[in-house]
């Protein structure tokens, strides 16, 4: 890009008004700061929902306190609450909304279409994605699906109640009573699904194509940042997981909108409606492979960005190449690739018969492989280090263990034997959890506090952090760890009232395990405290967020935390267009202290000396070819 | 700020970006097809019923598979055009292409509306072995509601004519949940059908409202009089003050339910919720609010009831509609509940199939011989239909004569066997079902040919008269709808891939339209790029036509 053209362009960002910049944006930069806002409110509804969910639990008697229900009107509340107490009904409705909102508005939009949006141009040295505006529908098509799916909480049938997973027969016949199938929760679900896959399609589209056609000069594979690989791997995941969940929903969907019996087995009984009329024939099983098709990818979704977040903060901050960085990319071309063959392990209790149990049980215990090379590579990379402990530090290397206990205690899920006595429990609810909450959100906690500076030109406040980070970690346990237990004793993921009507029914026998659920009943409580604990101190996080925007410590450079990837050779933060100069790239992208260079970063766009003076002298030419080879 | 590679392709990787984009989204194509067309296979192999083979006519197809490889062959010429810089030659191969594309979607449209028209009924038979299961399809006649309430046959385009597949009902009362909204459309329904019958109907009792007193006292106000007209204001108001007293004594329970709790937290109560829940002391505090309760609560009533005076009205639903019928009640969709008499609601059908390989295959399933279960069947006691059936008899027993003469012993298939197929019928009809035996061994049976049944059968003119009109009562139909994604599976599967695989050709056709049309200002200044983005558009056609290759096998030949 000629100088001139830079300054033509500079000219006419200017005139562009104000809703054309912040509101329908192209730039990847405001979009990803969209998508960053938007997942946020969308994570902090979903939290809403499950702090009201937990009182249901540990109080099952008691009304909602009024500092849960001021956010619902006095009709709403009479419709969905029973003298004030949740009932079974709203709870499904929470939850299954809860899961959505989590996993498809909340983690994916903030790990993959934030982050990635924000940091991938910046790390390839591009000026943007390579279909900005496509990427601007992105956007719009997520926020329209996510708004589709959180309006029919204020129709007539509330919102989907069938659980995230949406299973059918039970999610094709709810809502059945709604005359017009276009306003019932459960069709609007479908009909937000679609918005979103089609969403992310365009966005991984978006991405891929940017990665492979506009890197830098001198990018070549082997020098792109982890975070680059992961956020590849990531789009393909999406772009070809996605599909066939919008078949389902497409399916779904006519079985709800045209009486077609796709996932409907044949003589469905219902106790309202009798033998339901449609034509039956239809296969329940074929929904749950095409879900999971997805949702066995999606967790990868989830996780990826996460691990790259992690992967580019751990040797920034401890001041030392990533460790194994080759294996590490390899482990996740290959975690990818295992993600598609794994599926049907959420599926063992299904019938699907001992052959085919097996064949997926293998691959659930071979995609462990490379999960463990990442986080091992992670976990050496802090060896010997000189860290600093800083808040994206802090975060990052929470995420190692957090993230170690969620993934351990999928290996007991992985096997059939042990699945049949787990699924369904809150073993499975805290495993996942494990996963997400102190796991994923740890891991994207770490690359906001990092790439804050960037973004704004302010450093995030140390004090805040520590009341953010230090009860967020010690709540999340508290909240997660319990859950465990629980689901050995027993603990069924869908009792809305924490157990209570169970123990009810009589004396219990003592389960596989040996624990009852009366010896774990009393957790309920600990773990609502808990939950209650861990929203209070995320309001740390959204005050810290908002006051160091206007009054937090500048940032002294415009590469603030030494670091040698791309995004820290831009103007701090980056206009449009990204880089004041054409970069390219002379080496790996984490070459931290190394021992022939005076600095103790070596930044990738950083040009090599022997290039700025060609020397006639032997000695130099010799030195310089040294270090040429150390670079390749 | 310019994104590189948009026109030229990147040195290293070859390829510029919409190339990269086009081939990636063609990847997740495959996969949601992929997706469609594993559904496809799972419910093929698992379907419980018999999967109709061949039942879509297949020339129409045939043409679209031909018309949509030619217009893959000039899409790639309209794109070396553009590569050679031929305007006029882009244009004309790129018309060309439209124009295919447009072909194919009318045909697709032919074949679409024929099914919507195409009614199928499959009957129930309390008393037979195998619940009968025999399958009459055909086109529905209309029929009107004759001046004495009743249903009666009507003609085409006479005035309040329906298609005679609807409840019948006479009412008398006619009771709408208000903690519901009422349908707009059923209300309607009820409010105009009455009219049209000269009758209303009338707030049986009128509707009060309470207002609670500090003292206790509970003086009521009318605000629907008895005897005022049902209409949409009325219920709006009834639903209104419904909801006010329904959020009001919720508001209450949930006060005296936290002061209870409060009170024996206060007393040093430190149990679990559940431990309270069961104790005395909690269940004496529920008593005792429950008598304040009753003394504060509004209490609104759940339903407001209208009638229709000493006459009766006949009303008439979708089957849809009625979610639970007897003889003297049926409930619709939105909980209204209607109170009167049910009376017949027959379909008028006028038959072009009779089809008894779902009879056949339950009999096998139950040990029964097919045969024996067939002759059971409530089809074959009409006697305009039992006729079809003795003529098929009869070419049957030709049939395997010749199959057996050709010494490979062969045998007739289950279509063959258990299916009167529609152009059978009208070659019986035209022979006067006389010696049909005769007449198929000399191959003299004049069935109609390709043309004539290009979309399938025609009930107007010569042709419907082989289509016997028979009369379905109610309760021998099992389940029934048109040939739309609710008859069976394989319809659902074909409406679903087709219909999404002819959004891709529409989407298509805006596409390579806009470029055709809108593409010369980009020819003049850019031409590379414009044969960038037609060369990608021609990918993706080329996707399209492929998967219409797979389609047409699978779903009119297999």
């Amino acid at each position: 890009m000629s100088a001139s053209a830079h300054d033509h362009h500079d000219d006419h960002h200017h005139e562009l008004p104000w809703w054309q910049k912040y509101v329908f944006s192209t730039d990847h930069k405001v979009i990803g700061i969209q998508y960053g806002i938007t997942s946020g409110l969308f994570l902090l509804f979903g939290f809403f929902l499950m702090i009201v969910m937990r009182w249901s639990i540990a109080y099952p008697h008691e009304p909602l306190p009024g500092y849960l229900t001021w956010l619902f009107s006095e009709n709403w509340e009479a419709r969905w609450l029973a003298d004030g107490k949740v009932t079974g009904e709203t709870y499904n409705m929470f939850g299954a909304m809860h899961g959505t909102i989590m996993v498809f508005l909340g983690v994916v939009p903030l790990g993959f279409a934030a982050f990635g949006n924000y940091v991938t141009p910046l790390q390839i040295g591009a000026p943007d994605m390579a279909f900005p505006k496509l990427n601007m529908f992105s956007y719009w098509i997520y926020l329209v699906g996510g708004l589709v799916m959180c309006l029919s909480f204020f129709m007539e049938s509330g919102a989907a109640k069938s659980g995230w997973t949406n299973y059918s027969p039970l999610a094709g016949y709810a809502d059945r009573q709604i005359v017009n199938q276009l306003l019932a929760g459960q069709t609007q679900w479908l009909i937000g699904l679609v918005l979103l896959i089609t969403s992310s399609l365009l966005g991984s589209v978006n991405f891929i194509t940017t990665i492979i056609n506009l890197r830098a000069k001198g990018l070549t594979w082997m020098r792109l940042p982890f975070f680059v690989w992961a956020m590849l791997v990531t789009g393909f995941l999406l772009l070809l997981a996605f599909p066939p969940l919008e078949a389902a929903g497409i399916m779904q969907l006519m079985d709800r909108m045209a009486g077609s019996s796709f996932f409907m087995p044949t003589g469905l009984y219902s106790k309202a409606d009798g033998v339901l009329d449609i034509s039956g024939s239809g296969s329940p099983l074929l929904y749950q492979h095409l879900f999971w098709f997805l949702g066995h990818p999606e967790v990868y979704v989830l996780l990826l960005p996460a691990i790259a977040c992690v992967a580019e903060i751990i040797p920034c901050h401890s001041r030392k190449p990533l460790w194994g960085y080759k294996p590490m990319v390899w482990a996740v071309i290959v975690l990818g690739f295992l993600s598609f063959i794994v599926w049907a392990h959420h599926m063992y209790i299904t019938g699907m018969g001992p052959v085919i149990s097996t064949f997926f049980q293998t691959t659930t215990v071979l995609i462990s492989v490379p999960s463990v090379i990442l986080l091992t590579s992670l976990l050496i990379s802090l060896w010997g280090g000189s860290i600093r402990f800083n808040m994206p530090m802090i975060w990052a290397a929470a995420f190692i263990p957090m993230f170690g206990i969620g993934g351990l205690t999928g290996l007991p899920l992985a096997f059939n034997l042990s699945d049949l006595h787990l699924h369904d429990t809150y073993y499975v609810i805290g495993h996942f959890h494990y996963v997400v909450a102190p796991g994923i959100l740890f891991g994207l906690f770490a690359g906001i506090y990092h790439w804050y500076p960037k973004m704004t030109g302010r450093y995030m406040d140390n004090f805040l952090g520590h009341i953010h980070f230090w009860p967020s970690l010690v709540a999340m346990n508290f909240l997660f760890f319990p859950m465990l237990t629980q689901g050995m004793a027993g603990f069924h993921r869908r009792w809305y009232n924490g157990g209570d009507a169970y123990l009810e029914k009589g004396a219990e026998p003592v389960n596989v395990f040996g624990i009852t659920v009366l010896e774990k009943i009393s957790l309920n409580e600990v773990m609502t405290a808990a939950a209650f604990a861990l929203a209070i101190f995320q309001l740390p996080f959204l005050i810290n967020m908002f006051i160091s925007y206007f009054w937090g410590k500048k940032v002294e450079n415009d590469n603030p935390w030494d670091a040698t990837t791309l995004e820290w050779a831009t103007p701090t933060p980056p206009g449009h267009g990204n880089f004041t100069f054409e970069p390219a790239v002379y080496r790996g992208p984490y070459e931290y202290s190394r021992p022939d260079h005076a600095k103790d970063f070596y930044p990738q766009w950083e040009e090599p000396k022997r290039r700025q003076a060609a020397s006639t002298k032997p000695e130099e030419i010799k030195a310089a070819a040294v270090e040429e080879k150390s670079e390749s | 700020m310019e994104i590189p590679f948009v026109v030229n392709a990147r040195k290293d990787t070859g390829l510029f970006n919409s190339k990269v984009a086009i081939w990636l989204f063609l990847a997740s194509e495959v996969t949601l097809f992929g997706g469609l067309f594993s559904g496809y296979l799972f419910l093929r192999l698992y379907a419980d019923y018999p999967w109709p083979e061949r039942t879509l006519p297949v020339l129409p197809g045939l043409l679209n598979t031909f018309i949509l490889i030619g217009s893959s062959v000039t899409v790639v010429f309209a794109w070396a055009a553009l590569k050679m810089r031929e305007w006029r030659k882009f244009q004309i191969n790129m018309s060309i292409t439209l124009v295919c594309a447009a072909l194919f979607m009318i045909l697709k449209s032919f074949e679409y509306s024929a099914k919507f028209s195409h009614q199928a009924t499959r009957i129930y038979s309390e008393n037979h072995s195998v619940q009968d299961f025999a399958i009459l399809e055909g086109h529905l006649h209309k029929a009107k509601i004759g001046g004495d309430g009743q249903l009666q046959p009507a003609e085409k385009g006479e005035d309040g004519a329906f298609y005679s597949n609807r409840i019948i009902f006479s009412a008398q009362e006619v009771s709408f949940s208000l903690a519901r909204p009422v349908y707009d459309g059923y209300l309607e329904q009820i409010i105009e059908q009455s009219q049209a019958r000269g009758a209303q109907f009338q707030l049986a009792e009128a509707f009060e409202t309470v207002t609670i007193q500090e003292d206790g006292t509970r003086p009521t106000a009318t605000l629907i009089p008895a005897g005022a007209e049902l209409s949409r204001d009325s219920l709006d108001n009834a639903e209104s003050y419904f909801l006010h007293a329904r959020s009001q004594d919720a508001k209450l329970r949930t006060k005296y339910l936290k002061a209870s709790f409060a009170e024996l937290r206060a007393n040093g109560n430190d149990d679990p919720g559940w431990k309270i829940a069961e104790s005395e002391e909690y269940q004496a505090l529920q008593n005792r609010n429950a008598k304040l309760i009753k003394q504060r609560a509004y209490s609104p009533p759940g339903s407001i009831t209208y009638t229709s005076g000493e006459k009766p009205v006949t009303l008439h639903f979708d089957p849809d509609a009625v979610v639970s019928r007897s003889a003297d009640q049926i409930k619709l969709r939105d909980d209204t509940i209607i109170k009167g008499k049910m009376l017949e609601s027959p379909q008028y059908l006028a038959v072009d199939g009779i089809d008894f390989r779902f009879t056949a295959q339950r009999a096998e399933e139950e040990g029964i011989e097919p045969a024996r279960a067939i002759e059971g069947s409530w089809v074959l006691k009409q006697p305009q239909l039992k006729k079809y059936w003795d003529a098929h008899q009869e070419w049957l027993k030709a049939l395997v004569e010749k199959l057996g003469n050709e010494g490979k012993g062969h045998v007739p298939t289950e279509n063959e066997l258990y299916r009167v197929n529609w152009d059978q019928m009208v070659a019986y009809h035209r022979a006067g079902f006389e010696d049909i035996y005769g007449k198929a061994k000399r191959g003299e049976l004049d069935k109609p040919g390709w043309v004539e049944g290009f979309t399938g059968p025609s009930h107007g003119g010569q042709m419907g008269q082989a289509f016997p009109e028979v009369k379905v009562p109610r309760e021998h139909i099992g389940f029934e709808s048109t040939f739309t994604p609710k008859w069976n599976t394989y319809y659902a599967i074909y409406f679903t891939i087709t219909g999404l695989h002819g959004l891709h050709v529409i989407g298509g056709m805006i596409v390579l339209g806009y470029y055709l049309f809108f593409g010369k200002k980009m020819y003049d200044s850019n031409p590379e790029w414009l044969a960038n983005r037609v060369e990608v558009g021609g990918l993706f056609w080329h996707f399209v036509d492929l998967v219409w290759i797979f389609l047409f096998p699978i779903l009119y030949l297999m």
